[in-house]
């Protein structure tokens, strides 16, 4: 065949192709093909099943109902019939079934090798490891949990009392200043608060819809009591710096400087007692004294607060039947005692102890585990003043140190000796969900269930007023390798011979079921939530007015620019980072590219002569520098600047790693005076253009 | 310079034409069988189900109704396929003298295989396919017996309601997807022609497909 007869036997050729169905089918066939692209998303297919349970992941206990599709969580709900919550959600509890799978999700026991890199081992091999070196350690061991509201703890604190070791704690959190402040007024249980049964709500330094307390059940007391269409039942005040979703919320927002809230409490007290509220107990006279001080211009000029608006809002205590006053934080650790002390001495003047819709002395949560530490002995000791001290060589360091459920590497202050407790603990090991900064210093990181993988409990959160028991029940297998933190550690007793009274966490979980007269059965086939209106016998309540007065003498923040920290629930937390399910809600006005943004007011940028867009360098006190890009935001008051919190992680995973800065680099450990309590809520900086 | 010479005789002329043209032929010829019956079967494996299932025997000689396997869970989805546990109900033990049901007894109801992770879909639609059976049975109740179920079902899936052993399955080497697969000018039938089933008032916007 020559050329020519060659070209035209291809163009018979192509012409048969064309006119055959091949080519067409091919293309067809090609669309499905793509459809087998491995980073494509699969679809599980089966039975749907809902299962009602508790986040264990969300601080506040979220109460919610997990879709399960063959077996797999696809999805969480608000939960309608949980007593607590009524079927809010928080952010992170919406998050959890896509958490489940996270990139940073731990997937098998991981064993630092020397030369640094981690290596997979299996779980006998951790577990004969774990058992090693809990053994040859003595009595030299400690360990910290990040989950107060778990009966786990009491299975690691019997371990160690067992071994001859005090040293368990409980990571900073909102509870520990309010502890100490409640005991000093007098207070013989645990502090709650009957936010839900309340008229008229002052929370001060407190984001009560964003992140302080049990949040959901905030928010569906704060729906139920703001219906749209009719008139609120229910006043909410807020004093804070900046107007995030409390302050919009709020009936009344009173914009306060970053670290005033004693000044702004102590004018509110002054304002009442002269308006006849003066509920007697011990050391009225004195305490009004002292807040005689504090008289609504001194406040004003101190808080920023118009004088006008904290009459209002004492006026709006005075006349309510049922008010309450809530201080807090909005880092939700590192808080200060102080203004808890001046909120209780409000209640007692506004007769809001042990009434429906005040303060409530609650029980502690109880033991039911042999040798446990109580949860109250618990909460009186200070992680930062232990890893200070191995910092510092003031206490040897442990031979063996287990963070359990904790991010202390991220979310405790550069100096609060935490690296340094790592670095010179014989022996540290990670029990863990996800791959934070913590595990990755841990020489042993065990992959943990979550709460939807394995049981657990959820213990009365601090925020409620009433005391809740609720079971976290498996839903669905442990993710990979990942196994309940609880047996693990109840296996462990029991292969070191100790005595824990429980055999496993269905026992644990019953045997607190039981102390509470609570319907174990009914909560364990159908995830029902107890809930009971214990209050003790009222305390000895007094004025402690001294104390008040030591930490009214606390120094403010330092700096040309106070730093207000915002924290919300769609950033998770130390121990999850940024849901990958929550990265869409995270604004402009949050993250830009790499950096974290600075909401400031056009007055506060003229100062510093930005504009929105540009980078400015922040350095604070302890001489961290870190750059953001500044926002303008006028609901932000003067010389003041926002960052949120929960970003600058330098683990985890694409999602959360190397965005943004971390606003606790920031803060320093100092001590507030009078209680010495560890605290670094206040971080004042020094603020140029990059 | 030699003068090239650029003529051709006519006898030369006419013979070359014809050879050209039967090469065209032959081309034609050659690929369209390759287009039409050699390549499409390269592209094709054929697989059997795992067992031969008999819905003859199932419908017609024991009685049962479709729904029986067939069903819309409470939750809206469907049940195409059922389980080993399913089907366990009635053949935890062998029933009858086939040895095809003699052999799922053994090797699947008392290992506890699952057959439905076996079992090969003839109409499988990629995920990025929303379609929710329940939308679609909305004749389904008018309908009388399983004839008049099977038909109406026909309209997208194989007939296999009179079948004594499943259709041969047809895979394609490339997609992984059977031949079966209804494409997309199959949906639009009836989302396209809002008349061609009776008023369906299907609409045909992408996303009420692809989500």
């Amino acid at each position: 065949m020559d050329r020519r007869g060659f070209l035209k036997f291809a163009a018979g050729g192509t012409v048969g192709l064309v006119a055959s169905p091949i080519i067409w089918n091919t293309l067809y066939d090609a669309v499905y093909w793509t459809q087998n692209w491995g980073w494509i998303p699969r679809l599980k297919k089966g039975e749907s099943e809902y299962i009602p349970t508790v986040s264990k992941l969300c601080p506040s206990g979220t109460g919610f109902v997990v879709r399960t599709v063959a077996g797999t969580p696809v999805r969480t709900i608000g939960d309608k019939n949980n007593p607590v919550t009524h079927g809010a959600m928080t952010a992170l509890a919406a998050a959890e079934a896509e958490l489940r799978v996270s990139p940073a999700r731990l997937k098998t026991p991981l064993r630092r090798s020397p030369d640094g890199a981690y290596v997979a081992i299996t779980w006998t091999e951790a577990e004969t490891l774990l058992k090693q070196k809990l053994q040859e350690a003595g009595s030299s061991v400690a360990a910290v949990s990040g989950d107060p509201t778990s009966s786990i703890n009491e299975v690691l604190t019997s371990i160690l009392n067992q071994r001859g070791s005090s040293d368990f704690y409980f990571m900073p959190d909102e509870e520990q200043p309010a502890a100490v402040a409640w005991e000093a007024m007098g207070g013989q249980g645990r502090l709650g608060y009957d936010m839900e049964n309340s008229d008229c709500i002052l929370a001060v330094g407190a984001p009560v819809l964003e992140s302080w307390g049990v949040v959901a059940a905030n928010r569906s007391a704060f729906n139920r009591t703001h219906p749209v269409a009719g008139e609120p039942t229910q006043k909410l005040l807020y004093a804070g710096a900046l107007q995030n979703n409390t302050a919009a919320g709020a009936d009344l927002w009173l914009p306060m400087k970053p670290g005033t809230d004693m000044a702004l409490l102590l004018g509110v007290a002054h304002l009442l007692i002269k308006a006849g509220k003066q509920g007697f107990a011990a050391g009225l006279a004195n305490f009004a004294s002292f807040a005689a001080a504090y008289t609504p211009e001194k406040v004003s000029g101190i808080t920023g607060v118009p004088v006008a608006r904290l009459e209002a809002a004492a006026k709006a205590l005075a006349e309510a039947k049922k008010p309450l006053v809530i201080a807090g934080s909005a880092l939700g650790a590192g808080g200060s005692a102080g203004p808890v002390m001046v909120a209780v001495a409000i209640n007692m003047l506004l007769g809001s102890v042990n009434r429906e819709g005040g303060l409530v002395d609650m029980p502690f949560p109880v033991s039911v585990v042999a040798h446990a530490t109580e949860y109250r002995e618990t909460m009186r000791k200070r992680f930062v003043n232990y890893t200070q001290a191995v910092a510092a060589g003031k206490t040897k360091a442990p031979a063996l140190l287990l963070v359990y459920a904790a991010n202390p590497l991220y979310s405790l202050p550069a100096d609060s000796g935490m690296k340094e407790t790592l670095s010179k603990a014989g022996y540290s090991i990670a029990v863990a969900s996800f791959m934070s900064e913590t595990c990755e210093a841990c020489d042993l990181v065990l992959p943990a269930a979550l709460g939807m993988e394995a049981f657990d409990d959820v213990q009365t959160p601090y925020g409620s007023g009433r005391v809740t028991y609720a079971l976290a029940r498996p839903v669905a297998k442990p993710f990979a390798g990942a196994r309940s933190a609880g047996e693990l550690f109840i296996a462990l007793a029991q292969e070191l011979d100790l005595e824990l009274g429980v055999k496993d966490m269905p026992e644990l979980l019953y045997k607190h079921a039981y102390a509470l007269g609570a319907p174990f059965r009914a909560m364990m086939d159908e995830g029902r939530v107890f809930t009971a209106k214990t209050a003790l016998p009222a305390s000895p309540l007094f004025y402690n007015w001294e104390a008040i007065r030591s930490a009214a003498s606390a120094r403010g923040a330092e700096g040309d620019i106070q730093v207000a920290p915002v924290v919300v629930l769609g950033m998770g937390t130390a121990q999850t980072a940024i849901p990958p399910f929550a990265t869409k809600v995270v604004t402009d006005y949050q993250l830009k590219g790499k950096y974290s943004v600075a909401q400031m007011n056009s007055a506060t940028a003229a100062k510093l002569k930005v504009n929105a867009g540009d980078h400015i360098r922040l350095v604070a006190g302890n001489n961290v520098e870190i750059t953001v890009v500044a926002a303008i935001f006028e609901g932000i008051l003067p010389d003041t600047v926002s960052l949120v919190a929960g970003l600058g992680h330098t683990a985890f995973d694409q999602f959360s790693k190397g965005k943004g800065s971390n606003v606790l680099a920031l803060t320093s450990v100092c001590r507030e005076p009078g209680t010495g309590l560890p605290v670094w809520g206040l971080a004042g900086v020094k603020a140029a253009r990059a | 310079m030699e003068e090239r010479n650029n003529t051709t005789t006519p006898a030369t002329e006419a013979k070359k034409c014809s050879c050209g043209w039967g090469a065209f032929v032959v081309g034609l010829v050659v690929a369209l069988i390759l287009g039409w019956w050699v390549l499409p079967n390269l592209m094709k494996e054929t697989k059997k189900q795992p067992i031969a299932f008999s819905h003859v025997e199932h419908v017609q000689n024991q009685g049962m109704t479709c729904e029986q396997c067939h069903f819309v869970r409470a939750d809206g989805s469907f049940s195409g396929t059922p389980t080993t546990a399913q089907c366990a109900e009635c053949h935890f033990t062998v029933l009858g003298s086939n040895p095809e049901e003699a052999r799922f007894v053994r090797e699947y109801v008392q290992t506890g295989r699952e057959i439905k992770s076996e079992w090969l879909v003839y109409q499988k639609q990629p995920d990025n396919v929303f379609f929710s059976h329940a939308l679609h049975f909305g004749p389904l109740a008018e309908l009388r017996g399983p004839k008049e179920t099977a038909a109406f079902c026909s309209k997208c899936h194989l007939n296999v309601a009179e079948t004594d052993v499943p259709p041969v399955y047809t895979e394609n080497r490339l997609s992984g997807y059977s031949e079966n697969t209804m494409l997309m000018w199959g949906c639009e039938r009836c989302h396209a022609e809002h008349m061609a089933m009776g008023n369906t008032n299907a609409s045909n916007a992408c996303f009420t497909c692809h989500k």
